[in-house]
């Protein structure tokens, strides 16, 4: 079995001083597309500003490639291959396309291949990107990710506003990046979607994982992942164990 | 009145200076610094009084400005380290606290304004040409040269290298900039070291002419201010042209003999007109929106 590129041990991430986050233990393995869902208030952005270093990790391990990373500022995580694309598009608005891929370039970035993946990016690449759609400037955000060379992307609600068919042409280059050999970390509104490009999933419930199996299992089972997201009676479903409420394996 | 409001542009120039380091500090790490020209003074007056003990002038000033940096720096590095998260009105409160700190300990180590006046060095003295029966020195144009190359330089630094482009997007998202590698950190600190040592040298190059003492120096800063606001905090060119604006008002009431005893109160009438002025539309928008 691959040895995970990121791997979660008792993680627990506060937010203000206010616990959010409690004992999430979870892996993402390199070359593939893990899932993590949940309503919202579940703690999943939480979880992931825990990991990029952005909320305090309170307790539990954050191992990158093998090294624990959970004391290191966040421009440190970055720089040891960790790439965040954040929630709401956040580009740096005034600087231009070529300028946000620049500022986040690692010695073995390359922003030619930013611009493969996206050639609506390099026909603006002198534009402020402030002045960007929705779409390009989520392609501007993940290509940032890119252009790092990071072993590790996590992306948090990346389709957010933005049109069904941007969305799915996002989604296909979320399984570009995990083709480069790249463990992807993805939150994301629409389940179903997700769980097309994942291979493993887990579920965040007040906090906690209360689901962790294949993306096959959870595929088109809307009423089990409601059960999952808001609670209620056991699953006795074959293949998964059903305690108190939850589905860990 | 001629005279004088060309007598006030040799302040301009200076105060100009002053409030690009302002401007400076507040675009690049969002921290309105109160505490700047009291830094800049301390590293002044080390610079003098090691010139004093006859150390070489050159060598002095080099000294007084790496001290400046350092305790900008080490300020700065308190700031990253322990306000991080806090609301720029909170920062701005722990550089006025740090600005009467050190306006104490300046005025304790190097006396107040009868027994402290020190005598600047004043290589630009000499006399350059004459306008309106006012001689203009050459201090007034190195200030000003000072000033505009400050402007370009800073100006061409952040939107043409990779370093100025990270102060930047540091200033724009400074959690973004952290996840995506940039070192917020020593960046912000390297900026507030910098600011000092610029401040140092821009209160070497203004003490002959706007006082010698740590008091007068350090109290400089709510001109700064003033002609940052003229720049709304952010303009470059703007806070230059406000320096001078600031200077010529403070010219032209000097040559009033009824109000030139109140020519210290010039910059806090700018930044209540400024005030006044900026909130026209709020009150505006509220009454309309009754």
């Amino acid at each position: 079995m691959t040895a995970p590129a990121l791997a979660l041990e008792g993680v627990a991430v506060n937010r203000a001083e206010v616990p959010v986050v409690h004992d999430v233990s979870l892996e993402a393995a390199p070359g593939a597309v893990t899932v993590v869902l949940g309503a919202n208030g579940a703690g999943k952005t939480t979880l992931m500003d825990g990991i990029a270093g952005l909320a305090p990790v309170k307790s539990g391990t954050i191992r990158l490639d093998g090294t624990a990373i959970e004391k290191l500022q966040p421009y440190k995580r970055a720089r040891a291959g960790l790439g965040y694309v954040e929630q709401a598009r956040t580009t740096f608005r005034t600087l231009t396309v070529e300028q946000n891929l620049i500022v986040s370039q690692s010695a073995d970035g390359d922003i030619a291949t930013v611009y493969k993946l996206f050639p609506e990016l390099e026909k603006r690449r002198t534009l402020q990107a402030g002045y960007l759609s929705g779409g390009e400037q989520q392609m501007l955000v993940l290509g940032r990710a890119l252009v790092s060379a990071p072993k590790v992307v996590l992306i948090d609600e990346m389709s957010l506003g933005l049109a069904p068919l941007v969305v799915r042409r996002l989604m296909s280059t979320v399984g570009e990046l995990a083709g480069m050999g790249i463990a992807v970390l993805l939150i994301e509104q629409f389940a179903n979607l997700a769980l097309d490009v994942g291979t493993h999933a887990y579920v965040l419930r007040k906090g906690g994982v209360v689901f962790s199996g294949p993306c096959e299992e959870l595929r088109g089972d809307d009423e089990r992942l409601h059960r999952l997201y808001f609670g209620g009676p056991p699953l006795s479903a074959a293949g998964t164990d059903a305690a108190d409420e939850s589905e860990l394996e | 009145m001629l005279n004088s409001v060309i007598a006030g542009l040799t302040s301009g120039g200076g105060y100009a200076l002053l409030g690009l380091c302002v401007v400076l500090t507040y675009r690049l790490v969002a921290v309105v610094n109160f505490a700047m020209t009291a830094v800049g003074a301390m590293g002044a007056f080390v610079m003098v009084t090691l010139t004093d003990e006859g150390l070489n002038v050159w060598l002095a000033l080099l000294i007084g400005a790496a001290t400046a940096a350092l305790l900008s720096g080490v300020f700065g590095a308190a700031l990253v380290r322990w306000f991080a998260g806090h609301r720029e009105g909170t920062k701005a409160a722990v550089t006025v606290a740090l600005y009467v700190a050190l306006t104490a300990l300046g005025l304790r180590l190097f006396g107040g304004n009868t027994t402290g006046a020190r005598q600047f060095p004043n290589p630009f003295d000499d006399p350059v040409f004459t306008v309106g029966g006012v001689v203009v020195p050459q201090s007034v144009l190195v200030s000003l040269a000072f000033a505009v190359l400050i402007t370009l330089g800073v100006g061409l630094m952040l939107t043409r290298t990779r370093l100025g482009l990270k102060l930047q997007a540091l200033s724009e998202r400074p959690g973004t900039a952290e996840v995506v590698g940039i070192p917020a950190p020593r960046l912000a600190v390297g900026v507030w070291a910098g600011v000092g040592a610029i401040t140092m040298l821009v209160i070497v190059l203004v003490a002959p002419r706007l006082g010698s003492d740590f008091g007068a120096l350090a109290g400089l800063i709510s001109t700064a201010l003033a002609v940052a606001m003229v720049g709304a905090f952010r303009n470059l060119p703007l806070t230059l042209a406000g320096g001078l604006i600031v200077g010529c008002l403070e010219g032209m009431s000097s040559s009033l003999d009824s109000i030139q005893k109140y020519q210290g109160v010039v910059p806090f009438l700018v930044i209540l007109v400024l005030l006044w002025w900026r909130s026209r539309r709020e009150v505006w928008d509220t009454a309309h929106s009754r």
